[in-house]
Order: structure tokens, then C-alpha cells, then sequence
């Protein structure tokens, strides 16, 4: 048991050891970024590819592991009789598997490189179904909140030490009611249900994020 | 011809040769470089942009500000307005498309070139809101507004010929849909072209 204990010293003494010799720890560094969004895939029957626009920032935490804080607002047609409205809010962690800290750190003159990583996490979206044609007392719509959960891959292209384009791709699992839309194509009428319970309904979400570092909330910077 | 008069005739000549190797823009190469870090540039323009999809041709009036961020990297955010009465770009008739329209960008620049001549290349997410005309059903239906997401694609070319002053011109693609109408949603596919007269600052010494 002491053998275990001392290794175990040894072990975070060395690590700290290593931590000292270091000149720059990513933790705590803070970027903003836009974004715009594909939305592909979706469960909703006849709905059709939506396009989306939001803004995130990030906060990193080690060299491995980081965190996006997300909104999107995508819209996206049901065939020609319906549109949708999603609006996502949430976060993720992102996971870097390739952290090697020389892969970071450039001592010459930086050059662009790819840095991928894994991501999951969890978001609560507002959808908004409206029919195209109401009638003339109003118009004729049906929302719900719901909860999701998200995971996939991407990966940032570092084109230089603070700015970053990142390309993601996630499935997003909507998580809670449901809204179903029946159209008649015969009469032209539609008409809306809600669905209480939890229900799985997914889309695959397609991101392109252009992000820069602003800030560094703690750590350390060695010159 | 004395030997003074051939030393000065040669000399004047030889100075006159020295001269002609300046071409008018060198001394451009020669002067520091207007384009750096803290580089603040905004400028306003009109803008003619083809909406393709729906054959129609309209004028905006396009304002940017831009700041300078790193050597090569920018942050940069942009609006497009309808120009009102802008007959003369205006080919939107019989009017159907859109009544109103107005987009918002906000992205990043990345720019290409030495000293004071650059490429530069923008990306940016953004909205859109526009008010489509009236469609032409059986019933009359209101006017509506929407707000649909957008983004811009830029490139272009900026030089900067003096302490404050820079030419630019730029061609974009941008796209979005407008999903709140009676019928179809409408694609907002649009190129266009806009240049002029830019101005910036240097915000911070060293």
C-alpha cells in the first residue's frame, strides 16, 4: 500500500514538474465566434433542408478539453405548405484526442494546421411550426420547448495562434413532445398535433464556425 | 563644345536617366505599410446586386466597418439597405420581390498581399429581413416581414494609396431563404459588386 502511495507521489510531483517547465497552458482562454448551420436529415415528415445562423463562445479548460456555448436560429420549409423554426440554445465539450503539447507549440513562425476533436453535449431548442396559408382569423401555428442532446466530430483549422475556422458535424437528439403535422393534399388543409411524452426525433446539423481568442480568464503565459 | 560643357551635358542627362527608372508609382513600394494590427476602415457605397434566382436587380447601399486584428486577420461587420428610389439599378417590376430588404453580417477577413496592396477574403454569417410584395392570390393578403438567416462570401481587392485613404473593390455571393410566405419560400441567392472610397486610422501607436 505505501509502495502504491509513494508511486502515486512520485507520479503528481513529476507532473507538477512538468507543468512548471511549461511556458503556455491553453486553460482559461476565452474566443468568440458566428456561425451558420445546416440542418440535414430531418425527422419531422416532409421536412426539408434548413438553413441556420447563430454565434458561440468557447472556454477551455485544459489541452484536452474544451467547452462551446451556442445559440442558432434555423429555418427550414415543410414541403410547401409549412415552415419551421428552431432556435437552439446549449453547450458542448470538446475533446481533443491528438493533444500532444508540441503538436501546440510552435517555436518558429506559426503555420497553419488542423487540430479535430470530439464533441457532445446537451441543448434546449423552441420550434415554431406555421402553416403557409392561414386562415384569415389568424395565423395558424404550433410550438413546443423540448430538450436534446447532441454529439459528433469537427475540427478547427488554426490559421494563425488566435484565429480558428471549424467545421463540425453532430446528430442532435430532440428529447420530449412532438409536433406532427397532417396535410391534406387533397383539400389543402393541415392541421397540427402535439404529442406529449418523450419521443426521439433527430436531425444531423452541419456547422461552420469562424472563431477568435479574446481573452485569457486564467493560467499562465510564460515568455 | 568645351569639356565643362560635355561633363554637364553628360551629367544632366545621365540624372534625367536615373529619373526615368522611377516609374510614378515607386515610391509607393518604398513607404511603410498602412495595413496593420489596430487598422480601423469603414467606408459606405452603393452596391448593385442580382438576385439571380428571381431575375431581379436592385441597388443597395452597402456600409462596412472593419478592424484589423492580426497581420492577415480581420473583424468585419456590414449592412445592406434597399436604396429607395433607386430606379435606376431597379428592375424589380412588376414589384414582386422583395418590397423591403435589409441584411446585417458579422465574420472575419483573412487578407492576402504585401505592404498596401491586399486580396482579401470575408466570411460572414448574418441575417436578413425583408418584406415580400404582395403575391397575387384569389384573396388579399398582407404584407410581411421576416427575418431569415443569411451569410455573405467576399472577395476583393483594397489599396491603401495614403495615410487615410484606401480604393476597394469587392465581389459577393450571398444566400438565405424567406420560408414566411403564402406559397414557395423564396431563395434570396444574390451576387453583387460594390468599390469606392475607403477611409481608416491606425488606432494604436506601436
Amino acid at each position: 500500500m505505501q509502495r502504491i502511495f509513494l508511486v502515486l507521489v512520485l507520479i503528481g510531483v513529476l507532473q507538477a514538474n512538468a507543468q512548471d517547465n511549461r511556458r503556455y497552458n491553453p486553460a482559461g482562454m476565452l474566443s468568440l465566434g458566428g456561425r451558420s448551420t445546416v440542418s440535414l436529415f430531418n425527422d419531422h415528415e416532409n421536412e426539408m433542408t434548413g438553413t441556420g445562423v447563430g454565434g458561440q463562445f468557447r472556454l477551455r479548460f485544459s489541452d484536452a478539453v474544451n467547452t462551446e456555448w451556442f445559440f442558432d436560429y434555423i429555418t427550414s420549409d415543410i414541403l410547401n405548405y409549412a415552415h419551421r423554426t428552431d432556435y437552439h440554445i446549449g453547450w458542448s465539450v470538446l475533446f481533443y484526442p491528438i493533444n500532444n503539447l508540441y503538436y501546440f507549440l510552435q517555436e518558429e513562425e506559426f503555420k497553419p494546421k488542423f487540430r479535430p476533436y470530439i464533441l457532445a453535449g446537451h441543448c434546449f431548442d423552441y420550434s415554431k411550426i406555421e402553416a403557409k396559408v392561414s386562415p384569415l382569423d389568424g395565423p395558424m401555428s404550433a410550438e413546443r420547448w423540448s430538450s436534446a442532446v447532441q454529439a459528433g466530430l469537427g475540427t478547427h483549422l488554426e490559421l494563425s495562434p488566435r484565429f480558428d475556422i471549424s467545421l463540425t458535424g453532430q446528430y442532435m437528439i430532440h428529447l420530449g413532445n412532438h409536433i406532427e403535422t397532417d396535410y391534406n393534399f387533397s383539400t389543402g388543409t393541415i392541421s397540427f398535433k402535439e404529442l406529449k411524452g418523450a419521443s426521439l426525433a433527430g436531425h444531423v446539423l452541419v456547422t461552420l464556425s469562424l472563431n477568435y481568442k479574446i481573452a485569457k480568464l486564467w493560467g499562465f503565459t510564460r515568455r | 563644345m568645351g569639356i565643362h560643357q560635355k561633363i554637364i551635358g553628360l551629367f544632366l542627362l545621365t540624372s534625367s536617366l536615373v529619373y526615368s527608372q522611377e516609374t510614378p508609382w515607386s515610391h509607393w513600394a518604398n513607404q511603410s505599410s498602412y495595413f496593420k494590427p489596430s487598422l480601423l476602415r469603414a467606408s459606405a457605397t452603393i452596391a448593385p446586386t442580382r438576385f439571380y434566382t428571381q431575375q431581379t436587380t436592385i441597388a443597395l447601399i452597402n456600409g462596412f466597418v472593419e478592424y484589423v486584428l492580426e497581420n492577415r486577420i480581420s473583424v468585419r461587420g456590414e449592412a445592406n439597405i434597399m436604396a429607395p428610389n433607386g430606379k435606376l439599378l431597379y428592375t424589380n417590376s412588376p414589384e414582386k420581390f422583395p418590397r423591403n430588404f435589409t441584411s446585417i453580417y458579422a465574420g472575419f477577413g483573412y487578407h492576402l498581399g504585401k505592404r498596401n496592396w491586399k486580396f482579401d477574403l470575408h466570411a460572414e454569417p448574418g441575417i436578413a429581413i425583408s418584406e415580400m410584395a404582395q403575391p397575387f392570390l384569389i384573396f388579399p393578403i398582407a404584407y410581411q416581414w421576416s427575418i431569415s438567416p443569411s451569410y455573405m462570401l467576399k472577395g476583393g481587392t483594397s489599396f491603401y494609396f495614403s495615410k487615410y485613404c484606401h480604393f476597394f473593390a469587392e465581389i459577393n455571393y450571398s444566400n438565405g431563404w424567406i420560408r414566411k410566405t403564402p406559397l414557395t419560400s423564396v431563395s434570396l441567392a444574390q451576387y453583387g459588386i460594390s468599390a469606392g472610397l475607403g477611409f481608416h486610422v491606425i488606432t494604436k501607436k506601436n
